[in-house]
């Protein structure tokens, strides 16, 4: 090798030194921006790319020499680094098989192997005991990165299997830090523009955590819970120890056991503040296990810690020129890791509140929910998830907790907004299809408007308002608006009849024949609204009309009449005696503890919790919250 | 086509003539153009002048895409890297950042919503919407990015036809939520068409809605601040979009557009608009109307109702508006429609690669660029108001002109048949009040028919007879005088119906009763006219005597409404009856009398035989007793007579009934007369005096029987009916007699002084009006 140093050092020394530069100046923009989001870095690190790839060009314009392949190497590693930091990986891999096939010409090994893991074999073998060996194992720790980026993991696990001691060797500080150094120093050593061991150490854990969350969704939990757990005690940044945490949460949930997730949970909180997830997971254990005031802590918790500054930046931000983001892209981890937006996080909190009687603050949240829905502010709008209901049904649940927070006039104001949205559109009939032709998902994906929605919306609004009216003791407006609501309902024709919601079933498909049901709920509601209304305007034939009719329509409404005693009166004075024994009496609970059946039916809507519990059956919520506020106008 | 010429005023010239690319202008009150490669120019409309150039200059291998420009005129490029501008030839407001905001491939257009950027570029397989936050200060660059919405290409095919990679996007607010000044490439959409297209959600979020037209021709929107939304596709015209705009159109709502209007390449046009009703249920819905112009289209730009083009040949104008016109059927929307999108009109300027929306309000003046780089204001002809005409080709105008007149024509033909028609029913209502008020009046007498003398009809008849000879025979005329002496009018419609017929009819003879009708129709009768009519009543010979003649006056309804309307239904109001008796019908001057005593006048023919009769003396009426003694030497053989007081045949005279003139002589009188059977009739009075000094006796003396007893009957009932009269006189007489009697009786304090010039009185009286007996 002593011969070859008769070239003229001053190219290879000129080489060296435009790497170094290079490598500088990256360094040193990377420090002044490292404040800066890493998309600014953009510019630059396109530039850093160009600029090693010429360089690269040059060098590898003369024939491969030894003398020049440690340079060569090096700068293979910053521009392959520089590429894959820019997603551009079959760029990088190019760079790599380039840079194999020259080491291989220069240390005269095997050439031509397509396959990349019998390539490196053959590369690692040729270079054993050169100085040249750990040029290549970084070399290999890019592939690897590359491999993990693009989701090969089973790439990674072959080569893991094939070459153990290969793995420990990388692993066991390849670096040989105090030579690097040392190497830094010096002037004539080329830099990198990453520190291969902190590439490392990121590539190990990653690889963990890629691997954990590909065996949990395979169902393997208790295969990714050691890995994951072995994971957590690696050197590496604390918001991927925070993954590791939070991924044997997961694993823990599937095996069924809630309570040592909620502890996983919190050492992933512990460790990384910023780990929404976990918030997230321990509100659905929470959730599941009916926690409620634990479930709305969380839930406030989660919104608060979304709304910091912070949480918009991704978790994994680091000034590292590979960030794990980008190592960390598998579809199953971001589904594993994927958190509800802020404003859908709201709306449960303030659903929940709603339902579990903290009513004013329930109120407080809807109307939070409103102003950001509202503000000039994009913040948090321009997510793509669809979880929190639509827009006028949010209006209209808003409505009711402002109803049940004794604010009509503020109900009032909020449905009249959707009432004059919806009024010019409204079709003079519309048909309800059979229920097993729309879903939900098609529904809310059909191109322009739903009508049947559309009427719903109306009619709902109209509903609330006569509720309003009629906590104003003001009767006619209210019949006048229950009479609205009643209306509109007529115009929806059912297509087949011979779906019948089955109430009292507890294990009824609430997706199917959704807006049937919401239908027929609301016309019980406006009927029996309406009724009742009657009895206060001493129109006793008008009412008990309404009523029966709302029995019809919707038997559970009926029920929260019964209770009212000078209705029962008033009919048993109109000699109305038998209408009262056939109607009110078998509605009767005959045990007093048993919880009335229309409570028993809210529940019985309440109680499905799905793999996404926020995304759970709002209409129906709301209608129950609209039985109960009718059942407390009542009583 | 068009009257005048657009006036073509060259601003200025900037040269880049020649490039492949299109330049990007953006008017204003300030143009900036960047032509493409590395030059941007600024140009004022006010001062008319160039401000700035080369103000900005880029490398040759990064050109630059596309400019935008906020309200704080920061300039934001998108592949550019500037080099430091020359300070001095910036004007002061424009400040131009240095450094690049946004790296971004493939970035198509730009725009600015509030504080958010919004840029759409294509990648590989999707095209990206991006949205950024701009900074509050503009020396700052942190450009954080919002979100990002795709929307996969449709195939590579349609890109690969594709080089221009142009788009356009455009920002719809919903009518009243729309802020009130409106940047560029902001439009203000009226809410129910808002609706339509994009949803109550964006509606009720009060979110703008960005819509882009792309180059593979689909229209894609994206509600601004809706959570949840996605990037969705709108319509496509299949044709790279080159130009989206909304449009008043119909100026019915304050400034918001009725019509989002989208234009093609190859010069598709596609209309969206709100259709009303259309759809099976009833609802509104949202209609695209297509149509195909020759193209290949430049550029566009949209004013209230028209969208200008240029297709690099000639510039052309398609009123929108005439589509709008009919909305009847969708038939004839889309006729109507076609027919517009077929003919756009040609204004004659060629080579305009740019347009801007006309700036003032008063002529319709646009902003065009020129492939020879010329800045042109083209000042359009001014447009008549009505500006659907002007553009309009000269047959066509003259067609619509004719249509117009005859239109006109039509109208007023039908409005002066109404104006007639509303008069005539005027004239029908005030002529039927006047039918009711007279027939009110006539009934409501009728009614009251206790006391005819004291309450007579104000209408009513009088008749006198007249013998006549016509064609060698003598017949009886009636003269019949209607008196109309009511405050109405009788009108048109008003028919006098005379019914004569006998009195007595002759049961055993079993025949008809002969009675003869008579209709006079009569125009007019005022207030205090009278109406005259001539009828025969009976011939020579025909004896059938007393006449009674009925007056009465028919109102036909169907001559004033029209005969379908009043089904033959007419009024009928009786008004009074007239007896034509023997002595009416008397013939003094027939030639068959003999004796030439008495001569009359034409006139006086009625008074004559009455004062004939009055002067006959004969007592009895035993014409069988009388008969033998003077049948010899006369030829009366019969006779009756009645004896009257001369006063109740002077009063008998002058009964209104008769109409007779009280021209009546008390001397003894002997008249020959000629009764109407031609039987010679002789009537005689003359003073007997026996018990009163003027009592009459009457004698009525003929060889016929039939006239005796006419006659007598006639004298007879004329005497009745003064003696009426007289008897309700006498009842009172007679009650005033009996009251003194009575108060005598009971009067105890009554002294037959007080008592005698009562029953004085009384008999005063009844001696006055002494009794008939017949």
């Amino acid at each position: 090798m002593s011969h070859k140093m008769s070239q003229p050092p001053s190219l290879l020394n000129k080489w060296i030194q435009e790497n170094n530069e290079l490598v500088n100046k990256w360094k040193q923009q990377e420090k002044g921006r490292d404040t800066v989001r890493q998309d600014h870095n953009q510019p630059h690190l396109k530039w850093c790319s160009y600029e090693f790839h010429k360089l690269l060009g040059i060098i590898q314009g003369i024939p491969p020499n030894s003398d020049y392949t440690q340079l060569e190497l090096a700068v293979v590693y910053n521009a392959g680094v520089c590429a894959t930091a820019q997603a551009q990986f079959s760029e990088a891999e190019l760079f790599l098989t380039q840079a194999a096939e020259r080491v291989l010409q220069v240390t005269g090994g095997e050439t031509g192997a397509s396959d990349p893991l019998v390539c490196w074999r053959a590369v690692l073998k040729s270079v054993e005991n050169t100085h040249l060996h750990p040029s290549v194992l970084y070399l290999v720790c890019l592939q690897w990165a590359i491999w993990l980026a693009t989701c090969q993991l089973k790439t990674i696990q072959e080569f893991q299997e094939e070459m153990p001691s290969l793995f420990e060797t990388l692993c066991g500080g390849v670096g040989d830090g105090a030579i690097s150094e040392a190497r830094s120093k010096s002037s004539n050593i080329p830099l990198m523009v990453m520190d291969p061991r902190r590439l490392i150490e990121l590539l190990q854990i990653c690889t963990s955590i890629a691997l954990g969350a590909e065996r949990l969704t395979e169902g393997q939990s208790s295969e990714a819970l050691t890995g994951l757990q072995a994971a957590s005690s690696l050197p590496a940044p604390r918001a991927l120890v925070g993954y590791t945490h939070l991924l044997s949460g997961s694993c823990l949930t599937h095996m069924r056991r809630p309570q040592m997730a909620l502890q996983c949970y919190r050492k992933a909180l512990e460790t990384d503040s910023r780990c929404v997830c976990a918030l997230y997971q321990s509100m659905l254990i929470y959730r599941q296990l009916g926690n409620t005031q634990a479930e709305i802590q969380a839930l406030r918790l989660l919104h608060s810690t979304l709304m910091l500054p912070s949480a918009t930046d991704p978790a994994l931000a680091s000034t590292h020129l590979l960030s794990p983001s980008s190592l960390l892209c598998s579809q199953s981890l971001s589904s594993l890791l994927s958190v509800p937006s802020a404003l859908s996080v709201l709306h449960s909190l303030a659903l929940k509140c709603l339902l579990c009687g903290r009513v004013s603050e329930g109120v407080e949240h809807y109307l939070d929910l409103l102003a950001v829905l509202h503000s000039e502010d994009q913040q948090g709008l321009h997510t793509q998830d669809a979880t929190i209901p639509r827009l006028p049904e949010l209006y209209l649940e808003a409505g009711a907790a402002l109803l049940m927070a004794r604010r009509p006039a503020d109900c009032l104001a909020l449905c009249s907004e959707v009432i004059s949205t919806t009024l010019e559109l409204l079709p003079e009939k519309v048909v309800l299809e059979e229920p097993e032709e729309r879903r939900e998902a098609e529904t809310r994906d059909t191109e322009g408007e739903n009508r049947v929605a559309m009427v719903l919306w109306t009619a709902a609004a109209y509903l609330l308002q006569g509720h309003c009216h009629s906590h104003l003791k003001d009767w006619k407006q209210a019949v006048t608006h229950y009479t609205r609501c009643i209306n509109l309902l007529v115009k929806v024709r059912l297509k087949k009849r011979d779906f019948q919601p089955q109430f009292s079933s507890a294990d009824m498909d609430v997706q199917r024949g959704k807006d049937l049901c919401v239908l027929q709920k609301l016309k019980g509601l406006s009927l029996a609204g309406r009724g009742i209304s009657f009895t206060q305007t001493d129109k006793l034939k008008e009412a008990l009309r309404d009523l029966q009719l709302s029995l019809q329509a919707f038997p559970g409404i009926f029920l929260c009449t019964y209770r009212n005693l000078s209705l029962a009166l008033c009919w048993t004075q109109q000699s109305s005696a038998t209408e009262y024994r056939n109607l009110v009496l078998p509605s009767q609970p005959g045990d007093k503890k048993r919880m009335p059946c229309h409570l028993m039916n809210r529940i019985n809507f309440l109680h499905p919790v799905k793999r996404n519990p926020l995304s759970q059956q709002t209409w129906i919520n709301r209608e129950s919250k609209l039985e109960h506020v009718l059942r407390v106008h009542s009583v | 086509a068009m009257e005048g010429r657009c006036a073509v005023e060259t601003w200025t010239e900037f040269g880049f003539l020649g490039t492949s690319t299109t330049p990007k202008v953006r008017f204003g009150t300030d143009v900036f153009i960047c032509t493409g490669n590395d030059e941007v120019y600024v140009f004022s409309t006010h001062e008319r002048k160039l401000k700035a150039s080369n103000c900005f200059s880029v490398k040759d291998d990064l050109p630059l895409c596309c400019v935008s420009f906020s309200l704080n005129m920061t300039f934001h490029s998108c592949r550019a890297q500037s080099s430091s501008p020359d300070s001095s030839s910036i004007p002061a407001e424009l400040k131009i950042s240095e450094f690049l905001v946004i790296e971004a491939d493939g970035v198509s257009s730009l725009l600015l919503v509030g504080t958010v950027l919004l840029t759409l570029s294509q990648r590989d397989s999707s095209w990206l919407m991006t949205l950024y936050k701009t900074p509050e200060q503009t020396e700052s660059s942190s450009y954080e990015v919002l979100g990002s919405f795709s929307l996969p290409l449709v195939s590579a095919v349609v890109q690969a036809d594709t080089e221009s990679k142009t788009s356009v996007l455009i920002c719809l607010h919903c009518g009243d939520t729309a802020p009130l000044t409106l940047p560029h490439g902001h439009f203000c959409l009226e809410p129910v068409l808002f609706k339509l297209l994009f949803g109550v959600e964006a509606a009720l979020a009060k979110s703008p809605v960005i819509l882009c037209g792309l180059p593979d021709g689909r229209l894609c929107f994206l509600p601004l601040r809706l959570p949840g939304a996605r990037l969705r596709v709108l319509h496509s015209i299949e044709q790279p979009v080159v130009f989206v705009g909304a449009s008043v159109v119909t100026e019915t709502g304050p400034g918001h557009s009725q019509c989002l209007v989208a234009m093609g390449e190859q010069g598709r046009v596609v209309l969206i608009k709100t259709e009303k009703g259309r759809s099976e249920d009833g609802s509104s819905l949202a209609g695209f109307t297509e149509g195909i112009v020759s193209g290949p289209v430049q550029c566009g730009c949209l004013d209230r109702n028209c969208l200008y083009y240029s297709t690099g040949s000639d510039l052309l104008l398609l009123d929108l508006s005439e589509g709008s016109s009919g909305k009847e059927s969708k038939e004839r929307v889309e006729e109507t429609s076609r027919k517009t999108l077929q003919s756009p009109t040609s204004l004659n300027v060629s080579r305009v690669v740019a347009l801007a929306e006309p700036t003032s309000n008063t002529s319709v003046q646009l902003l065009g660029l020129s492939v020879r780089g010329q800045l042109q204001r083209i000042s359009l002809p001014a447009r008549r108001k009505d500006a659907g005409l002007s553009k309009l080709p000269s047959a066509q105008v003259g067609r619509s002109i004719r249509d117009l007149l005859s239109a006109i024509g039509d109208v007023c033909e039908r409005s002066s048949v109404l104006k007639t028609a509303i008069k005539s029913k005027n004239q029908i209502l005030r002529h039927l009040n006047q039918v009711v008020n007279i027939s009110f009046l006539l009934t409501a007498t009728n009614n009251t028919e206790d006391d005819p003398a004291i309450k007579e009809k104000p209408i009513r008849c009088h008749a006198m007879t007249s013998w006549s000879r016509l064609l060698q025979k003598d017949c009886l005329n009636l003269t019949c005088v209607l008196d109309n002496s009511s405050p109405f009018v009788l009108e048109r419609g008003w028919t006098l119906s005379v019914t004569v017929f006998p009195l007595c009819c002759s049961s055993t003879a079993g025949e008809e009763i002969s009675s003869a009708n008579f209709s006079f129709p009569f125009q007019n009768l005022n207030s205090g006219e009278t109406l005259e009519v001539l009828l025969p009543i009976a011939a020579a010979g025909d004896s059938s005597f007393p006449m009674t003649v009925n007056c009465s006056l028919i109102f036909s309804l169907s001559s004033l409404l029209g005969e379908q309307e009043a089904a033959s239904s007419n009024i009928s109001l009786p008004l009074n009856t007239l007896t034509v008796d023997w002595l009416n019908a008397l013939q003094l001057n027939s030639p068959t009398a003999r004796h030439k005593m008495v001569t009359f006048q034409p006139g006086s023919i009625t008074t004559d035989p009455i004062q004939a009769f009055i002067s006959s003396r004969q007592i009895r009426c035993s014409g069988r007793a009388d008969r033998g003694a003077e049948s010899g030497s006369r030829p009366e053989k019969y006779s009756a007579s009645v004896r009257v007081s001369s006063e109740l045949l002077k009063d008998s005279l002058v009964l209104k009934n008769s109409n007779l003139d009280p021209k009546i002589s008390l001397s003894s009188l002997t008249v020959h007369a000629c009764g109407p059977n031609g039987a010679t009739v002789k009537l005689t009075a003359k003073k007997v005096g026996i018990v009163f000094s003027d009592e009459l006796e009457v004698q009525v003396e003929s060889s016929s029987m039939t006239a005796v007893c006419g006659l007598h009957h006639a004298v007879l009932s004329r005497i009745q009916v003064q003696t009426h009269t007289h008897t309700v006189r006498l009842n009172t007489i007679f009650r005033e007699v009996q009251q003194n009697q009575i108060s005598g009786a009971l009067g105890v304090g009554m002294t037959a002084g007080q008592m005698n010039p009562g029953l004085l009185s009384v008999y005063q009286e009844l001696r006055q009006n002494p009794l008939l007996i017949i």
